[in-house]
């Protein structure tokens, strides 16, 4: 296990450059430490979503999904219309052009629960000061936000903003208050030890997302999703800010070097044909104990039917 | 030298002489050759476990020529590339070479583990058909036991077969089985370290391992097949009731040719669906799971289906501890044990004693080689179907997280769910089965008073509608049929009698024209009033 | 099977009059066996179904052969070296599986058919004689067998039997000795069950044992990030291998808000736990206290550790008590500390037994 040059000296940042550009000496935020600024909720990252609501139809939670988000729609509009100027006016001289854009669409789409300039709207939405670009890069590139309900947990969904679009959000919350941020780039797993990082997952990340990154479920309805669809940043954005339920592995636990090796060996194996033919989702016994069933005893049952019947 | 002329023709019958005049076989070959076997497809249940384990002794024997089971540390240094330099036992890097590195390594394993889910789904499905029609009542009682001890075998034997990779699932698994050796009260804490040798893992339990896998539990199962298969040729199979079959014979045909044609044919359809299955499917994938460390776990760790319902009855189990103090001591249960070492031990006693208990309640000593259909017993179907349920929850909970999942459904709610299910749906299933084997009973009652509903509709003169029926035999001044209740298929549709064409051969779709069906001239209905003619006697096949 | 003797006497094998099927029906007789049915399949030889029977079974075989060969080839020129990626080495192990399986399929359906539809329609009809327990030949079998008992004489000399039972049992106990005697193991001396790696006066002479990571670094307290959880080690030599296999232990950043609810549930509640955090850090054993899985599914937001193998759950507030499943004791709190060069250390083994319950735990 020497693979990872870890600095050992404990004044010393890890020296993080990661896609050419110099990364943050501390990109995790210490609340433990550091005084609490008295903002209410900002240990969330778009989680904690409101009070916990009793469970209704599928049905009807679809309906009443569509029916919200028309009407968080209109609400939007009408409040970008009375509001837009305003804001324009107060703070476009302290945002770059990047968060300024992100700024335009945070009014239009993200205000209604996380609140004028990302403070949160209690009920209804954490505050996103401080949460940093790569949490709201995770959570709008993946489309679990905007949330189209309040739900125990947000579902991966086509995205509703581009990537770049995304990136302007992120600038704009963090203008508002900092944190973790992603490196630049779109590519975090060529560089990465495929090994290194499979040894590194089977430790950190095998025991939630399963050792065929197909995900799992966890406690009361909540799951680890699968990683087949997520990208470079998107790992990396995850693994940086704990989204939801899943911990948070800060550069000071998993180097920025280590977090590509991760990403390298879930690209590779993600990108792996299965050598032993068809897969069965990699999920273990259970589809296998349904193959030996539905195909091998049925079709030898069949085949005993034909032998023993008359001819 | 003058060379003496073979006489081709000859040749057989001088060669069998000589044999015979040194071994003196040919009675008992010829009776070996006459020996009538019934013929019924679900007779060929158990066949399908004997075929699947030639192929695991085939395939196994190749696996152990390139497997070490050895627990020492190496760095592996083979093809796949994600692994490459990493820390293992010499176990799983034998393992990840048969898998990469020896030519069609990885074909023969994912053969050697899939004709093992075979084997032991085989033995389910032959056990269970077993049940269901009475085969194992007096005299087979001991086969059946036989057939008992060999599930349990063949379940440690997969077992063992599981944990040998090393890799992280099968040292999960191996774990597991470390907690529940040590939940045994009294014992549990020295029969664990003697086995592991010190503590979990230890550096010896593979080796163990390997030879209870490769040598011992072989051994056992070989013996154990040899006296089923002998029990079974000295009693002669059983049949299914039917015209000219009584208790004191066998219909069917000879075991050469016809039989074993058939037998040999269907060893190598069970060889090729293994092939197929071992080609097509991956199992067991142990390259994704690294080797195993004490630390690393996956999401979704199950053991294979036949140790899966164990798996569920542990999961299902509710958080019961007993611990007391005594002695100045505490000792303790720990919930554990119930679920893995008691109930096994009662799924394993229940059946074994339930030939005996069975004639014990219904007063029955005779001894039976006719098999009973499942409506015919509705007492003992709708227990087998309280047992199959009991079994199908625990097996579900098994994979209960892997259902949660996909099917997006509460963890929590999936393990209530068992648990509610394992007390309730075990009794609804003995009603409901009960119910349903009455009213077939009842229906196959009523064709043979009233006859078969032929489609044909008359109207009286008084403008009532009837249906008329044909009766199945001689009938009465009433018009009700005067068969007896054989407890053997009665004919519903007017073609199974001869009053209609036979429906047309063939699996999907008709193999043959209507010419051919009216040329042929068997009629060969199973239920007929005497066995004058020999070809009435059926063979018993799918009808 | 005593059949063979109750032939017909008049029957005579050497009757040049008789078919060979005569001769077979008369063994089959001699052996209980009445072959009642007997019909060619095809009584006219050479009709249109009988060839298509034959040319079926004809094809059967050539396909068998020509897959065989597609075996063979595959076998031998299909690349099989594993190669990342998509590629056509992967498909390797699925051309052996259908090759063969067709192989093994057409054999045998070539064999069934011909067995089913060319062979001759046939019943026989076997006795079982099992019926007629001949009550004779129990009685001289028994007899002969209680006459051994007789020659013996054990009813007449008892000390010879009691003598034989008491000499003969130490040799059942000799026989079973070197068999089980070499594998017994004192679960006790040393208390394996109830020391881990932590335990530095068994492990570490009395020194203080630093966690490590996998990669046995040692960490500090700002290297977890809150929110976060990491695996660590005891610090010793073997102490990342499964040498350890119970001393894996869960470090856990907790947030403020949770430290505090934690400490509120240590503090006069459960006093084996007090004074084990340091700071915001709290390390429970990562090996479940039902079936020695690594309960490690961390969610850090709802505080539940989740075990995989059997769905215990633990709430990590509240000194890991088991909420749900079947586990029925808290994961075991393992003392943190700091050492002077600012490493986190364990200030002593876990306070109670690791993992699965046993008997005699104390």
């Amino acid at each position: 296990m020497t693979a990872n040059n870890r600095p050992l000296d404990p004044g010393a940042d890890i020296p993080g450059t990661v896609g050419g550009r110099e990364t943050a000496p501390d990109e995790q935020p210490d609340t433990s430490r550091a005084p609490r600024d008295g903002r209410p909720g900002r240990r969330g990252v778009f989680t904690r979503l409101g009070a916990p609501r009793a469970p209704r139809s599928r049905l009807r939670r679809r309906a009443w999904a569509g029916a919200r988000m028309v009407a968080a729609l209109a609400l939007v509009g009408g409040l970008y219309a009375a509001f837009a100027p305003n804001v324009h006016a107060e703070d476009s001289s302290t945002l770059s052009g990047a968060a300024q854009q992100g700024e335009t669409l945070y009014n239009s789409s993200c205000i209604t629960c996380h609140g004028r300039n990302g403070q949160g709207v209690p009920g209804r939405g954490p505050s996103l000061v401080g949460v940093g670009s790569a949490a709201v890069e995770f959570q709008v590139t993946t489309g679990r936000m905007p949330l189209n309900q309040q739900q125990s947990q947000a579902d991966r969904k086509q995205p509703m903003f581009s990537d770049d679009q995304a990136r302007d959000i992120g600038a704009y919350i963090e203008a508002l208050g900092g944190g973790p941020q992603l490196p630049n780039g779109n590519d975090f797993h060529s560089d990465g030890n495929i090994s290194d990082g499979g040894e590194l997952f089977r430790v950190n990340c095998s025991s939630c997302h399963a050792f065929g990154m197909g995900g799992g479920a966890l406690s009361s309805g909540k799951y680890a999703p699968s990683l087949s669809n997520a990208t470079d940043r998107q790992i990396y954005a995850a693994m940086l800010t704990g989204p939801e339920n899943m911990p948070v592995f800060g550069n000071n636990q998993l180097t920025p070097q280590e977090k590509q090796d991760i990403i390298a060996y879930v690209r590779h194996q993600t990108n792996d044909q299965d050598p032993g033919g068809f897969g069965l989702g990699r999920l273990g016994p259970v589809p296998e104990a349904l193959v030996i069933f539905l195909v091998g005893i049925v079709a030898l049952v069949f085949a005993a039917l034909w032998i023993a019947g008359k001819s | 030298m003058k060379r003496r002329k073979v006489d081709l023709a000859d040749l057989p019958a001088r060669s069998a002489g000589e044999i015979d005049d040194r071994l003196q076989v040919a009675s008992p070959l010829r009776r070996l050759f006459n020996k009538v076997f019934p013929d019924h497809w679900s007779f060929l249940l158990g066949e399908i476990a004997l075929y699947s384990f030639i192929v695991l002794l085939l395939t196994g024997t190749f696996l152990a020529l390139f497997f070490d089971p050895s627990m020492q540390d190496t760095k592996y240094n083979g093809s796949f590339i994600p692994l490459r330099g990493i820390d293992m036992s010499g176990a799983y890097r034998s393992s990840l070479d048969i898998s990469f590195d020896v030519r069609g390594g990885l074909f023969i394993r994912q053969m050697h583990h899939w004709a093992a889910l075979l084997f032991m789904a085989a033995i389910v499905m032959h056990m269970l058909r077993t049940f269901f029609t009475g085969a194992f009542r007096k005299p087979r009682e001991l086969n059946w036991i036989i057939g008992i001890l060999l599930f349990w075998m063949g379940f440690t034997e997969g077992f063992a077969g599981y944990s040998l990779p090393d890799d992280a699932l099968s040292g999960t698994g191996l774990r597991i089985a470390s907690a529940i050796m040590l939940s045994i009260p009294i014992a549990g804490t020295w029969v664990t370290t003697s086995l592991f040798g010190g503590e979990f893992p230890g550096h010896v339990i593979l080796d163990r391992l390997y030879i209870v896998h490769v040598l011992i539990i072989p051994g056992v199962i070989l013996a154990l097949i040899a006296v089923h298969l002998g029990l079974l040729v000295k009693q002669k199979h059983t049949q299914w009731p039917g015209p000219g079959r009584t208790n004191s014979n066998v219909v069917g045909v000879r075991m050469f040719p016809g039989f074993a044609l058939k037998g040999g044919g269907f060893f190598m359809i069970v060889f090729a669906m293994i092939a197929l299955l071992g080609g097509i499917f991956q199992i067991n994938p142990i390259w994704l799971f690294g080797p195993y460390k004490a630390a690393v776990v996956s999401a979704a760790s199950q053991p294979d289906w036949y140790v899966m319902f164990l798996d569920g009855s542990t999961r299902l189990m509710p958080a019961w501890e007993f611990r007391w103090h005594m002695f100045g001591n505490y000792y303790d249960i720990p919930p554990l044990f119930w679920p893995t070492v008691v109930l096994p031990g009662i799924l394993t006693m229940l059946p074994i004693f339930y030939p005996f208990i069975e004639a014990r309640f219904t007063k029955d000593k005779a001894v039976h080689h006719l098999l009973q259909r499942p409506r015919d017993v509705p007492t003992r179907t709708g227990i087998g179907a309280m047992a199959v349920s009991f079994y199908l929850v625990l097996l579900v909970s098994g994979g209960n997280d892997v259902i949660a999942d996909k099917l997006k459904i509460s963890l929590n709610a999936m393990t209530w769910a068992g648990r509610i299910g394992l007390l309730i749906i075990p009794p609804l299933a003995y009603y409901v089965v009960y119910r349903i084997c009455l009213g077939l009973q009842q229906h196959d009652r009523e064709v043979l008073s009233h006859g078969v509903e032929t489609g044909i509709i008359r109207r009286t003169p008084e403008g009532r509608f009837y249906e008329v029926h044909q009766p199945l035999g001689p009938v009465d001044e009433h018009g009700h049929g005067e068969l007896p209740y054989a407890g053997w298929v009665v004919p519903k549709k007017m073609n199974r009698v001869g009053a209609l064409l036979p429906t047309l051969r063939g699996f999907f779709k008709p193999v043959e024209t209507v010419e051919d069906v009216e040329n042929e001239q068997s009629s060969n209905a199973p239920v007929s009033p005497a066995p004058s003619r020999h070809h009435e006697i059926g063979t018993g096949g799918r009808s | 099977m005593s059949t063979t003797t109750e032939h017909d006497d008049d029957f005579d094998v050497d009757d040049r009059s008789l078919s060979r099927f005569d001769l077979v029906r008369e063994g089959a007789r001699r052996d209980g066996v009445e072959i009642v049915h007997y019909a060619p399949k095809f009584p006219v030889p050479g009709t249109k179904r009988e060839k298509r029977v034959v040319r079926t079974v004809a094809l059967l075989f050539a396909i068998t052969g020509l897959a065989a060969l597609g075996f063979l080839i595959s076998y031998i020129w299909w690349p099989y070296e594993y190669k990342s990626g998509f590629n056509i080495n992967k498909y390797y192990t699925p051309m052996l599986g259908i090759t063969l399986g067709l192989t093994l399929l057409s054999v045998g359906l070539a064999i069934i058919t011909w067995g089913k539809k060319l062979l001759p329609d046939e019943i026989s009809v076997q006795d079982r004689h099992d019926q007629i327990v001949d009550q004779t030949e129990r009685k001289l079998t028994g007899a002969t067998m209680l006459n051994m008992v007789d020659e013996l004489g054990i009813a007449r000399r008892p000390l010879l039997a009691k003598a034989a039972l008491l000499g003969l049992a130490p040799v059942g106990a000799l026989a079973a000795a070197p068999l089980v005697g070499g594998l017994i193991k004192d679960p006790h001396h040393p208390d394996v069950l109830v020391h881990t790696g932590w335990d530095n006066k068994l492990t570490n002479n009395g020194q203080p044992i630093r966690l490590v990571r996998d990669d046995m670094t040692p960490i500090r307290p700002e290297d977890i990030s809150v929110g976060g959880q990491m695996t660590v080690f005891p610090g010793i030599p073997g102490g990342n291998t499964n040498d350890y296999g119970d001393s894996p232990t869960l470090l856990i950043h907790l947030r403020d808000d949770d430290a505090d609810r934690l400490r509120g549930n240590i503090t006069g509640q459960v006093p084996a736990n007090e004074n084990h955090m340091y700071g915001n850090l709290v390390a429970y054993s990562k090996i479940c206290t039902h079936a020695g899985c690594p309960a490690s599914l961390y969610e850090q937001q709802t505080s539940v550790l989740l075990c995989p193998c059997h769905q215990s759950q633990f709430n990590i507030l509240d000194n890991a008590r088991p909420i749900f499943g079947p586990a029925t004791r808290r994961l075991p709190m393992l003392p943190l500390d700091v050492d002077s060069d600012g490493f986190l250390i364990a200030k002593s083994d876990y306070q109670q037994p690791v993992g699965p319950g046993f008997w005699e735990r104390p």
